[in-house]
Order: structure tokens, then sequence, then C-alpha cells
């Protein structure tokens, strides 16, 4: 698909609802907007879709070489005009028609009623509904109404793309799809999205709470928060180094703490990991991006999967070597999630993923002393916002 | 069996029922969706027939159609129509007294459709007119039976509007409810039984009617929510 097709979001609004987002999608890529309820992640949605009630909504959206919204232009496509293909968080199902009505609802000209039925059999079948056509909502699984909503956004989405040719295009927009059903239905219809991606070529936009969901779907994330997009970019980079300690918090990081940087030699730095409840500190390697001052205030993230972790008795070359006791391991099955407390910091506590059988093989129990080991690119250091001093 | 008198009430009932059906599926849509300032103060206004005695309405609309009001001496001039004491006028004041009872129910109905049904047929590029007819009206058709069930039980039993309005002219304003009060003043018992049995006969019908809507829309939601 061409570069044509990209969505291109910039979205200003004061009234009712406070939004400040710019973000963009390739034709064919899936972002993920990930943020709290309340965020603002639904409106965005809405304000792609044209269905956001906001008569001062300021900014631009843009798919392909099609205007749907210019505030300075005076545009603003209805939502009908709009090609987006909207699968809704309750679904929005017509109760009283059947699956097959549904999906087939949309309005199109230029496509005949033939050529609609052989693409929505098609779509059916894709979807694993083949034989429901008749079916009702109410007698439908969860699953099966997901599928049937999203053969009506993916049927009005392939189909405005048949109408005209290249100059139309269109949007998927996925509003939380997957929080109605229960967890196994989802595992499955995770799989079936990610398959889907290989045949839908228009940019996808899903909106979720759910980190993990984001993570494991799609290839950009933007973490939105108070109607704000504050980071953007693909999932592993934005877990393992958040902008800034608010991102740290939305994405759900537990390993996050308070610490001052100082300048060491060119490209290293050190970091004073402060145990604020006691003053404590501690001093671990960090890499110097050149992008803080010297003794400025920071908070930092510890990457879990660049952690060692090595026997209380172990011999160590030089390093970020930090003695900890466990406190806890809580099994999970392969793997157990470690609380560690740093010998010299009693008021922090470390949250680590490891395996069980490493556990097993280092003897640990609970209290046992154990060093942890952190590559100094496991660590990232990120601005405290207004960068007060620290309390002596 | 006064039947001259049961023409009337069925005949009132239908055409009552008949002009109310689109004026209240308008306005029952709009209060249901609208936040408009004025909305409050328009369901006040329509529930005001509830509350009022009917006689009082029947006072106002008497002294307002009456020849001596500027509206019921130009009415009676330019189209011919006389409103008091005809049958045209206690159409009108039907029409007017049984506003809640069309009202309501569709109101309730439009309510509680999920906004997010609307936005699919919008998003799916329905214009909102094929919106409200391909999904809209088929799912508040229970609300559009009761409204009609309502209004035509309301317009059998409704006595005093009738007597204020249109007085008791046999063949032209004298309904059920009226021919009753009058079997009974010259202690016919047996025709007022015949009469008023028929009334109650008639409201249950109507009443079942409505339960009979609700509780299909309501075994239709269980199974939504399974």
């Amino acid at each position: 698909m061409s570069a044509m097709a990209d969505l291109q979001v910039r979205i200003e609004n004061a009234q009712p609802m406070q939004l400040s987002a710019q973000f963009d999608c390739a034709a064919g890529e899936l972002i993920a907007l990930v943020g709290p309820s309340g965020s603002g992640k639904t409106s965005l949605l809405r304000a792609i879709a044209g269905l956001l009630r906001a008569p001062e909504l300021k900014g631009r959206v843009q798919v392909g070489q099609e205007c749907w919204f210019d505030s300075d232009q005076g545009i603003r496509l209805a939502p009908q005009q709009r090609c987006v293909g909207l699968v809704f968080q309750d679904y929005a199902l017509f109760p009283h028609l059947s699956a097959w009505e549904n999906a087939g609802i949309g309005e199109c000209r230029g496509v005949d009623e033939r050529g609609r039925a052989e693409e929505l059999a098609g779509i059916f079948g894709r979807l694993g509904l083949a034989g429901l056509e008749q079916r009702r909502p109410a007698q439908l699984s969860g699953g099966q109404r997901q599928r049937v909503a999203l053969a009506r956004a993916l049927l009005r989405v392939s189909r405005s793309q048949r109408e005209g040719g290249s100059a139309r295009c269109g949007v998927m927009l996925l509003d939380e799809p997957f929080s109605a059903v229960d967890a196994p239905t989802r595992q499955t219809l995770y799989r079936e999205l990610a398959a889907l991606r290989q045949e839908v070529s228009t940019p996808m936009v899903l909106v979720t709470h759910d980190l993990s969901e984001a993570r494991r779907l799609a290839d950009r994330v933007v973490i939105v928060d108070g109607g704000q997009t504050l980071q953007s970019g693909p999932p592993a980079k934005v877990f393992a180094s958040p902008r800034n300690a608010r991102v740290a918090d939305l994405v759900g990081i537990q390993n996050h703490f308070k610490g001052l940087f100082h300048k060491h030699s060119p490209g290293w730095g050190w970091l004073d990991w402060i145990d604020e409840t006691t003053g404590a500190r501690l001093q671990l390697q960090v890499a110097d991006k050149n992008k803080l001052d010297d003794g400025v205030r920071v908070s930092w993230v510890l990457a879990g999967e660049l952690v060692d972790i090595l026997p209380g008795d172990a011999q160590l070359p030089q390093g970020n070597n930090v003695r900890c006791l466990l406190r806890e391991a809580l099994a999970l099955g392969e793997t157990s999630l470690c609380t560690l407390v740093p010998e010299a910091l009693g008021g922090v506590a470390l949250t680590l993923n490891v395996s069980t059988a490493l556990l097993r093989s280092l003897d640990a129990r609970q209290g046992s002393a154990l060093w942890l080991r952190m590559a100094p690119q496991g660590i990232h250091i990120m601005p405290v916002r207004g960068n007060p001093p620290l309390s002596p | 069996m006064d039947w001259q008198a049961a023409r009337v009430s069925l005949l009132l009932a239908g055409l009552t029922a008949l002009l109310l059906l689109p004026a209240g599926l308008a306005l029952a849509r709009w209060l249901a969706q609208s936040d408009s300032r004025a909305k409050p103060v328009v369901e006040a206004l329509l529930m005001l027939p509830l509350l009022l005695p009917p006689t009082v309405v029947g006072f106002y609309l008497l002294l307002w159609l009456g020849q001596g009001s500027a509206l019921g001496a130009w009415l009676a001039r330019h189209p011919g129509l006389h409103l008091v004491f005809s049958f045209e006028g206690l159409l009108l004041a039907s029409v007017l007294v049984n506003l809640p009872f069309m009202v309501q129910p569709i109101q309730r109905a439009f309510a509680s459709l999920p906004e997010s049904l609307r936005e699919a047929a919008w998003v799916s590029g329905l214009s909102v007119w094929k919106t409200f007819v391909k999904i809209e009206l088929p799912l508040v058709w229970p609300g559009l039976v009761a409204g009609v069930a309502l209004t035509v039980a309301h317009t059998l039993g409704e006595f005093g509007v009738v007597l204020m309005v249109g007085g008791n002219i046999p063949g032209e304003t004298r309904t059920l409810s009226v021919a009753l009060y009058d079997r009974v003043q010259s202690f016919d018992m047996a025709g007022a039984h015949s009469m008023a049995l028929a009334l109650v006969l008639l409201s249950l019908l109507a009443l079942g009617l409505v339960f009979a809507g609700d509780r299909s829309r309501a075994a239709g939601r269980a199974l939504r929510e399974r």
C-alpha cells in the first residue's frame, strides 16, 4: 500500500474535554492508544470518526489525500462521509437484525449487491462466522459478537477501497474490542487480529487500557494521559525508556525509583540511588547521553531483563552490583515474582520476574542474600518535571 | 347499550391516536436525545394534563376556542370550524390532553436505545433518516404500541374534558363515559352496567397490549445481556 493512506491526527480541544494529541499511523500499521480510563483515548478515536461532539475542536485529521477535518479550512466531514470501520466497545450490534444484516448494513454507492454479498461472505468465512449468518446478536457468544462487529468494520473499509480505487481510503478503529470477552476467547481473538493484519492495508488504531494487549498487538504505542499524547514509539522502546516519570507510571513499570544524576567522564555518569525514607544512597554507574545536567534530580527505571541474579557469596567483578535480601518469592509457574530489598537501602524494593528454576538452583528462599548485577544499559534515567531541589 | 355513544367513543379514540402518533414520535425522539435548555419546560408542559383536573383543562379550552375568543372567532369565520360543542373540538381537546400518554412510553423507548447503535449506523454510512427508519423505529415499536394503547384507553375513559368542551350531543360528542353518567342520572342501571363493562373490557385490552409489548422488550433485553 502506498504512503498515501496514512492517517495523521492533530487535535486540540478545551471543552468539554481537554485534548492535545498528535499521532500518525501508516497504512497497514497498528497503533495502540494506551492510557488509564478517562484519559481521552476514546475521545480521540471518536474525533477521527467524526462522532466527538466538540464544537470548538481544533486541528486536522487527514487520511491519505483526504482531509476529514480541518478547523482552519472549516472542513468537518460527517461520520457517514468518513470511511471508518469502527468496532465499538460494546460492539453496538443491532439487536433486531441478523449477524449478516448487521455486518452488511453499510451504505455504499458504486458496488453492486452481488459484489457486496460476495465480499461479506468472504469476510464471514475468514472470521469463522460461516453458518451463523441468520443468528441474532442475542444468540451469539461474546467472541462471535465481536467478530460480527469486526466484519461490519472490515466490510466498510474494504468496500470503500474498491469503490473508487486508490483515491478512497479508510481507517480501522478498535475501541477496547477485547474488554467484553473472557480471557481464553481474548487469546483467540488476539491471534485472529494478528492474522487479519496481513490482509488489512488501512491504518488501524486500537484503544486499550491493557498494556500487555498493546505490547502484544501494536507496532507502536501512543501513551495518552489527560487527553494528551505523551510519548509514542515501538512498545519495547516505550516500555524500556519512558520519556518521563508519568509515562513510566502509566506503562506500569514497577521498578521506578528516584535519584540524583552526576556527570563523570564523557559518556558516563553516576546515579545516586536514593532511599527517600532514610536518605540512604547507593551509587550506580550509568550511561550519560548528554541530555541531563550535573546534579539534577531524576527518576529512573530498571529493565528487569538486564539484571543478572547471582548467589550472595559470589565474587563479582567491578560494576553495578547490589546486594539484596529476598523478601518474597511468589511462584507463578515457570517464573516467580520476587521482591528484593537492597541491603544498603532498606526503604525501597525491586520487583523482578525470575525463572523459578534459577531460584531453585540458587537455593534462594525468603531472607536469602543475592547479588543483583545491573547492566548500565538497563538503567533508564528521566528528568523530573520542574526538577525540584532534593530535600536534604 | 348506547351504540351511538360507543361509535363516537371509538372514533374519537382512534382518530386521537392516529393524529398523536406522528407528533408524539417526533416529540418523544427529540426529548430523549436533546440536551436543550427548553427540554425541562417542554416536559413540564407535556405532563401538565396528567396533574390538572380535566375540568380545568376543559374550562380553558372552552375559553380559548369559544366564539367569544379571538382564536375561536377567527376559526369560525375562515375554515368555518366550530370547535366548541362539536366533534372536531372534542378531537382537538383529546389530542392535547393525551400528549403525555403517547409521548411518555415512546420517549422511554428511545432513551433506552444505546447511543452507540445510532453512531454505529452513522459510521456505516446510514443517513440520520435511514438510521431512524432501519434501526430506531424497529427497536422502539413496543413503545409505540404502548403509547397508542394508553392513548386509546385514556380517551375512552375521559369524562371531564369531554363534558366541558363537547357537551353532551348525541351522535356528535356524547361518548360512552358521558352516556354512562346519563344512564345513572336517570336510574337506568342495566344500561349503565353494560356501558361500564364495555369500558372496563376495552381498558383491560389496551393495558394488556401495553404489558405484552413491555414483556417482549424486557425479554429481548435479557437475551441481549446474556
